[in-house]
């Protein structure tokens, strides 16, 4: 397996754009799909913003933000992808779109480029059926903020070749990122422990434990968290963890990973957290 | 009465009862400690005295102000020498009867308005009250280890607390520098009600062959911002509290997710309890530093 050197990313949304960020600043160049020019723009319009922020803070400075961005190559054309080493996957949490691209994206790039997913909520060993040579098809999962976030899951499907989680364990590293390999289970690893623990934490609220500050209040003075988990599912977006949560219940009839009757009311009711304003803490606690 | 006056009691020299005395001496109260025999009480007023000694020491204390608290801690083996507590608070091991024993003695000594607090972590607040003839007085406080560093108190009120109880103990707590949050009289109030099954659940994701310890510990602190990852916790907390925090809860709520899965069992059969036996989940080469 040859380096990882040139890097293309497919969707330019919230976490593409994270990822981008994360692959340029480590030097590389990195293509990056979307399906029209608009959406390109705004891509790259979100990311500049993102960076200039940094330059604010002092995190990064003018040159490195002006690097960074030369390293991004915005394009709508598949066949732009040709000379990748590895593709990285991340458009809409909808399996049929995702295999439709990725065996389009297959047939593109050298057979032996690696080709991972970003899902969190799809099984990846079912879409490298999409793609010709799947043992070269692995799932990497980055957490939001992509940039932030110090771990990435490396999915071993169940035939992906080792040398293809060899390869994305040391290009995660050489992101700065903790690698950690996991099972092809619904949720992988993190999520399959908080999915649980997130929808027993609204259970409980809806059961009149305590109110959401002191719930959250507990868990981040008691054991030390740096968000309670009311905060966190408003921060994830409430929508997003319910998507979630029923893809892991229907995957396994596991009733922990089912979304609870208050999770899936709030989604109903468009309260979908920080996003919208409205939230089991964003929003409620002002008015009150 | 001001708090400041108010004389506070805590029953259980052991180690959250001398933590809590250790909260109370600092924050002006004069406290007296209370245990069944001279050697453990004298054990709590020295590790009361050690902490404010090693405050000052670290600079979070002033000489002068470690040395008035020092004072102001004082034991006793007498329960009569209770009489004139304003708030008294009970520390000592997770038993309903002795428990409920102490706060009927108690209700013939001290005076009809003194605040009863129980710092149980897995019994009912309501239970316990249910010793009192005036369970009105009654409240859950719930300290976390260590108590002096800790800021959290889970406060909950049995079935019976009267609400004058309830303010006056969130008054008291906030005046000894505490963060209150106020739950309900259940199982595991809320800091255990999740952590149980978290960890649980961690336990069996390791079982399972979800990841290794390494690796689980990594992912939850990278991707969660916990501060540490359940097997580091779990070393620290030590495999047989969990075992009995966890076997608590499960007796009471029936729910699985509370039930300590097998590797916890065998864990605590082979003596590996965590950093406190030098061996847990991981091995630690510092356990000599404990008790020295």
């Amino acid at each position: 397996m040859s380096e990882i050197n040139t890097v293309a990313v497919l969707g330019f949304g919230t976490m593409g754009a994270g990822i981008v960020q994360v692959v340029a600043a480590s030097g590389r160049p990195v293509t990056v799909l979307e399906s029209s020019r608009e959406r390109a723009d705004a891509g790259l319009a979100a990311l500049t913003s993102f960076l200039d922020g940094g330059v604010r803070r002092g995190k990064l400075t003018e040159v490195e933000r002006a690097d960074l961005l030369s390293r991004v190559r915005p394009v709508t054309d598949v066949a732009e992808l040709a000379g990748s080493d590895l593709v990285i996957e991340a458009v809409t949490e909808r399996a049929d779109v995702k295999s439709d691209l990725l065996a389009r994206v297959a047939g593109v790039v050298a057979a032996d480029a690696v080709i991972a997913t970003n899902t969190s909520a799809l099984s990846v060993t079912e879409l490298a059926g999409s793609v010709t040579a799947p043992e070269r098809f692995a799932g990497l999962h980055f957490f939001n903020p992509a940039p932030l976030m110090k771990v990435v899951e490396v999915v071993r499907a169940l035939r992906t070749a080792p040398e293809v989680v060899d390869a994305l364990v040391s290009f995660a590293g050489s992101l700065g990122k903790d690698p950690v390999v996991v099972k092809d289970r619904p949720g992988f690893l993190v999520n399959h422990l908080l999915i649980p623990y997130l929808n027993d934490v609204i259970t409980e609220y809806d059961n009149e434990l305590a109110d959401a500050e002191d719930i959250d209040t507990a868990l981040k003075l008691g054991l030390g968290y740096r968000l309670g988990p009311l905060e966190l599912l408003d921060l994830i977006g409430l929508d997003v963890h319910e998507h979630a949560a029923r893809s892991a219940y229907e995957a396994t009839h596991d009733p922990r990973f089912a979304p609870p009757p208050l999770l899936s009311q709030m989604v109903a009711a468009g309260r979908l957290g920080t996003k919208n304003g409205q939230g089991l803490r964003t929003g409620k606690d002002q008015a009150q | 009465m001001t708090a400041q006056e108010r004389t506070v009691a805590v029953l259980g020299a052991g180690t959250m009862g001398s933590g809590i005395a250790t909260v109370t001496v600092r924050a002006g109260h004069r406290t007296l400690i209370h245990d069944l025999d001279d050697e453990r009480v004298a054990r709590g007023v020295d590790t009361v005295r050690g902490f404010l000694a090693k405050s000052a020491k670290l600079g979070k204390l002033s000489e002068a102000d470690a040395a008035a608290a020092s004072e102001r801690i004082e034991g006793t083996t007498d329960l009569k020498d209770l009489a004139g507590a304003g708030v008294v608070i009970e520390a000592i091991y997770e038993d309903m009867a002795a428990k409920r024993a102490l706060f009927g003695e108690l209700d013939g000594i001290v005076g009809e308005d003194t605040l009863f607090h129980t710092n149980t972590s897995t019994l009912s607040v309501t239970g316990i009250a249910a010793g009192s003839a005036r369970p009105e007085r009654v409240v859950g406080t719930h300290y976390c280890n260590p108590a002096p560093l800790m800021k959290l108190v889970e406060v909950a009120d049995g079935r019976h607390t009267a609400s004058w109880a309830h303010r006056a103990t969130i008054e008291f707590l906030a005046s000894v520098g505490k963060t209150t949050v106020v739950t309900k009289d259940r199982p595991g109030f809320i800091v255990n009600r999740f952590l149980i099954p978290w960890e649980n659940s961690c336990i069996q994701a390791l079982e399972n062959g979800l990841g290794t310890k390494e690796s689980i510990d990594t992912a939850v602190t990278g991707a969660l911002g916990h501060p540490m990852g359940p097997f580091r916790l779990l070393d620290v907390v030590g495999l047989d509290i969990h075992q009995q925090v966890a076997t608590r809860l499960y007796e009471q709520l029936r729910d699985p997710k509370f039930f300590p899965p097998p590797m916890v069992d065998r864990m605590v059969a082979a003596g590996d309890l965590g950093r406190k036996t030098g061996r847990g989940f991981y091995t630690y080469d510092d356990t000599r530093l404990f008790g020295s």
